[in-house]
């Protein structure tokens, strides 16, 4: 399990946005919204902001850290 | 579902493509290779990168590329560079033990090609582990 998990998928889909709309407003390819939201890729901190303002949420709410969980 | 394919994704697939094209033919098919067909394989593949760069940028709506794509790029560079100092390692080892032994006469004149092709051949086995580590990180997905 990874150490970074998140909610990109679900928050996403609640207000209907898709990938490529999500990456335009974070400034980032698709690839990497997919990347992130598979638990593959964990982005920057500057790039999680911006994901959780383009999601309208705070950073916890989107993003979670488990200590215990292996890279 | 279907992850696509990025633009820098295909840059990479471009550059492997013209690498094995013109190293391949080069280092498989000649046998007495020169000092002008390695400068016309540095011109081919130079021409060979251009044209088929500016067909894919031709063709890309997005050519945007990110923070994951710069650590892709980073992760592939390393590789290389370990490679080529391997490499380097292996070749100054091989050379130290054959002018030790006494099979090397460094007064041939194919020396200095041998070396040249020797020396050049591992420069290209790091470009194409570079670019294969890239793609291989982006199938996946880092």
């Amino acid at each position: 399990m990874p150490a970074i998990r998140n909610q990109i998928r679900e928050l996403r889909a609640m207000r209907k946005m898709t990938q490529q709309e999500l990456a335009d407003q974070v400034g980032v390819t698709r690839q990497t919204v997919i990347a992130i939201e598979q638990d593959k890729y964990s982005p920057s901190l500057e790039t999680a902001f911006k994901v959780a303002i383009a999601l309208g949420v705070t950073l916890e709410q989107c993003f979670q850290f488990d200590p215990k969980a292996k890279r | 579902m279907s992850t696509g394919i990025s633009y820098r994704e295909k840059c990479l697939y471009a550059s492997l493509l013209a690498e094995l094209l013109v190293y391949g033919p080069y280092f498989f098919l000649h046998r007495q290779n020169s000092v002008n067909k390695v400068a016309g394989m540095i011109v081919a593949i130079i021409v060979l990168q251009v044209i088929l760069q500016s067909i894919i940028a031709l063709f890309a709506r997005n050519r945007m590329t990110d923070e994951r794509d710069r650590l892709i790029e980073l992760r592939g560079y390393r590789v290389g560079y370990i490679t080529f100092a391997s490499l380097m390692v292996l070749g100054l080892a091989m050379l130290w033990f054959h002018s030790t032994v006494g099979h090397l006469q460094l007064e041939n004149r194919w020396v200095g090609l041998h070396f040249l092709n020797v020396f050049f051949g591992m420069l290209v086995i790091a470009d194409i582990s570079k670019t294969a580590t890239q793609i291989v990180s982006y199938r996946r997905a880092l």
